[in-house]
């Protein structure tokens, strides 16, 4: 049975203070159990939502990808419930580890790319790579992260540690979404422009619209970005008295910040706006995963001390 | 005067035609200087800044000469980043000055626009006289779609001319998208000015009070400005006491979960449940206070005793306390204890976290963080701390390879038995480590951050339209000819159209949106 019942007596008949406490951690453990298994479901319904995609692709039927969308609103819909047993476990945000902020990164990229899809008829390409990253987002935190509720530590008890980490996350739901436009773009034009693959719901007509949300939506994550970056330096001048210290995950977001800027600029220079502004912003993308994940590992690897260590 | 009257003889036109001055206000400029900051960026992130060289090297770094050559240990600070960083600001500069003398000129140009060309066409029903339907067309505009009538610029994103005399009458909505670009950039231009602010003027330094002492501050480094004229540090004009340290903890119960991945997946399956398991040393740090009071030095302020303390504060992580321009954070804390070996009178000192050679005792002791002050249990319930540490007993073989012993708890004024000796914990002390920063760039940057955003928010997520129009006599019936262009991501054309659709209804026949003209 993957939810075994809860029979523990809350507190009745205990009296003594260690029972007490006893009763408490055996509930926080019982939740805690609940939460675990409804995050390995989330992960099997992207994972599920992958393969399907994947059909798609391969068979070029509009029928498994309807479904795959279906699905991650299934699993979209599921892993905001465990974002609220989350939040209730912990009383406070639920993004103060990597655990965690894994999940809210998941979980923001698939409802990002719902609502984006929602304006297409019938073209589910993008969600490869949506799925793809929801995925290995969650199974990257339920294998390797230890899954215990923290207490939040001083630094981070701040007011703007909901606002930094929500917009920072939101960007990154948005890049997500506009780097899988981006990179179907790239894929199937060729093939459109001879009217091959057609199938997959692009075709003259409407191809330049698909890729041009791609833009709207970098542009979009952009001033979340750059309230991210603003917001995380007044934080640090409050915490650590300076705003800004050459940290790891600190020069990742300049950098990150950067390369979107360039990107945003070559799509207003002629020559820059087609080929090169789209690598622009797929290497914006690469970035914002450095960032958000890589960062840790290159730190460890360079044994380069962050004060970021939290979320790691 | 001779510099002032060389400035005003400068051509500045002539300046503007320069081609290195054209290479300066260019886009791709700024985007060139861009990517080879993200390249020193990225160098910044595989060489550990502010590091020492010796640090580098134990930590196993390399390629040690080019890291040297390069300064690649302080590569924020080195002439390349530097020039580099100066050169994008000279670039961003020029930029928002070209863009401000477009922005002016386009106010003022005024256009022949005998070359307008509409997208769509709107036949007008209710009144057969031009003038008259020229009257209420642009009420509706005004009144109705709040538009605002703008002077016949020169509308270059049209590719034509416009003007007055062709009948032509543009109407705009929302804040100018070219404005608020050209002011998220500037603001952006006054950030670089408070970054050299923080680099030229701003110095940091520590300090460790201990309790019921008032220590005076003198900074060990000055800023790089009063560095290059050969200024020393100078003690500041008050003293900073520290009335009480408090430290607090929340009760952390540890998880007992497996680490290896199949063992996770059967907890997935629910064969296994993970579980919380209480400890004695399970603390995690709820806060860190110091109560603080400033005392002032100035002679004038000293009328008594009780009158010299001129601010007090009870500063912790992330509310740091402000006085004359310079800020004092929590930073860390410190804490000496002093252990008896039997009965012996005479009591070791020592520092949490240092090692303690004791005559008689096999290898080192070592005393973990002090756990004082107030607990915050899960229940709910708070419980003050009986003072203890964690000791373990450190031996080194000949070989230089350490073997760490854990003895265990040991409170205040009781024992642990370490080869037949009995350590008692008898007095502890702490003391307060502050970090303080004088920086006068901070202000700059937090307005001029506060305008980037602002500007850009509106002008990206707003919504900015422009209608151009003319009424036009065809079959004898007066016709509304126009072209629309938006900006922000909220801007929607269709919308729009279908507003001009609705607002003319009374007075027209409906739109036909695929006339082409």
């Amino acid at each position: 049975m993957l939810f075994k019942p809860y029979t523990k007596n809350f507190g009745a008949g205990v009296n003594s203070t260690m029972s007490n406490l006893e009763t408490i951690l055996s509930r926080d453990a019982y939740i805690l159990s609940i939460e675990i298994r409804l995050y390995w479901f989330v992960a099997l319904v992207y994972g599920v939502c992958l393969v399907l995609y994947l059909i798609h692709l391969i068979t070029k039927k509009t029928g498994p990808g309807r479904l795959a969308t279906n699905m991650l609103w299934l699993g979209v819909i599921t892993h905001a419930g465990l974002i609220m047993l989350r939040t209730f476990e912990g009383q406070r945000a639920p993004f103060q580890t990597l655990y965690e902020s894994l999940s809210w990164f998941a979980w923001s990229a698939s409802l990002t790319y719902l609502y984006v899809e929602k304006r297409w008829k019938d073209i589910y390409l993008p969600g490869i790579l949506v799925a793809a990253l929801s995925m290995g987002a969650c199974l990257y935190a339920l294998l390797t992260r230890s899954p215990a509720v923290e207490p939040l530590s001083p630094p981070l008890q701040s007011y703007w540690f909901e606002w930094h980490v929500v917009l920072a996350f939101l960007s990154y739901a948005v890049f997500v979404v506009s780097c899988s436009i981006e990179i179907t773009y790239l894929t199937i034009k060729p093939s459109v422009k001879k009217g091959l693959r057609l199938e997959y719901g692009l075709n003259s007509g409407n191809l330049e619209t698909f890729h041009r949300q791609s833009f709207r939506l970098a542009l979009f994550g952009f001033p979340l970005l750059t309230f991210g970056i603003f917001s995380g330096a007044a934080w640090a001048n409050d915490a650590w008295g300076r705003y800004w210290g050459w940290d790891p995950k600190e020069t990742w977001s300049l950098i990150t910040w950067t390369v979107f800027a360039i990107y945003l600029h070559s799509m207003s220079m002629p020559r820059w706006n087609k080929l090169p502004a789209s690598i622009f912003n797929i290497l914006g993308f690469i970035c914002m995963l450095m960032t958000f994940i890589g960062v840790n590992w290159l730190a460890r690897l360079l044994g380069i001390p962050s004060l970021h260590l939290y979320a790691m | 005067m001779a510099i002032i009257k060389n400035i005003k003889n400068i051509n500045l036109q002539k300046v503007r035609e320069n081609k290195l001055y054209k290479r300066f206000a260019s886009l791709k400029t700024s985007c060139v200087f861009l990517g080879i900051l993200v390249g020193f960026y990225i160098l910044g992130t595989i060489f550990p800044q502010g590091a020492s060289l010796d640090d580098y090297i134990k930590s196993g770094g390399r390629f040690t000469s080019f890291v040297i050559f390069f300064d690649l240990l302080n590569l924020f600070t080195t002439p390349g980043f530097l020039i580099t960083a100066f050169l994008l600001f000279i670039n961003l500069t020029i930029c928002a000055i070209e863009r401000f003398l477009m922005l002016r000129s386009q106010r003022k140009t005024v256009s022949d626009g005998s070359q307008f060309s509409e997208s769509f066409s709107f036949p007008l029903d209710i009144n057969p006289q031009l003038e008259s339907a020229e009257e209420s067309v642009k009420e509706i505009f005004k009144k109705e779609l709040k538009f605002n009538e703008k002077a016949c610029p020169h509308t270059k994103d049209f590719g034509v001319g416009a003007c007055a005399d062709s009948g032509i009458t543009i109407m705009e909505k929302g804040w100018s998208y070219r404005w608020l670009t050209w002011i998220y950039h500037s603001a952006i231009l006054l950030c670089f000015f408070g970054f050299f602010l923080t680099y030229l003027f701003s110095y940091e330094d520590e300090i460790t009070l201990y309790p019921g002492e008032a220590a005076a501050i003198k900074p060990a480094a000055v800023s790089r400005w009063n560095k290059s004229w050969g200024s020393k540090p100078q003690e500041l004009g008050f003293k900073l006491m520290l009335d009480e340290f408090i430290t607090e903890y929340n009760q952390f119960p540890k998880l007992d979960y497996p680490a290896d991945k199949l063992s996770r997946l059967a907890v997935a399956m629910g064969w296994k449940d993970p579980k919380y398991i209480l400890k004695n040393e399970s603390y995690f740090p709820k806060d860190w206070k110091s109560r603080l009071k400033v005392i002032n030095l100035s002679p004038k302020s000293v009328i008594g005793e009780g009158k010299q303390t001129v601010l007090e504060k009870t500063i912790e992580v992330n509310d740091p306390l402000s006085y004359q321009g310079i800020t004092f954070y929590q930073a860390a804390y410190k804490q000496n204890l002093k252990v008896q070996v039997d009965d012996n009178p005479i009591l070791f000192e020592t520092e949490v976290g240092k090692e303690l050679i004791i005559p008689g005792i096999d290898g080192m002791l070592k005393f973990g963080a002090i756990r004082t002050g107030m607990l915050f249990k899960k229940d709910g319930s708070t419980e003050k701390i009986k003072p203890f540490t964690e000791a373990t007993l450190i031996k080194e073989d000949s070989s230089g390879k350490r073997e760490v012993e854990k003895l265990g708890k040991l409170e205040q004024d009781g024992g642990l038995y370490v080869a037949d000796k009995r350590i008692s914990l008898r007095e502890f002390k702490e003391a307060s480590i502050l970090s303080y920063r004088y920086d006068p760039g901070v202000p700059v940057l937090w307005w001029s951050g506060v305008i980037v955003l602002l500007a850009m928010a509106i002008r990206i997520f707003g919504a900015w339209y422009r209608i151009i129009y003319r009424i036009e006599e065809k079959n004898g019936r007066p016709h509304l000819l126009f072209k629309v262009k938006t900006r922000g991501l909220m801007a929607d054309e269709e919308r729009l159209i279908k507003m001009v659709q609705l607002s003319f209804l009374n007075m027209t026949e409906p739109i036909d949106l695929d006339t082409p003209v």
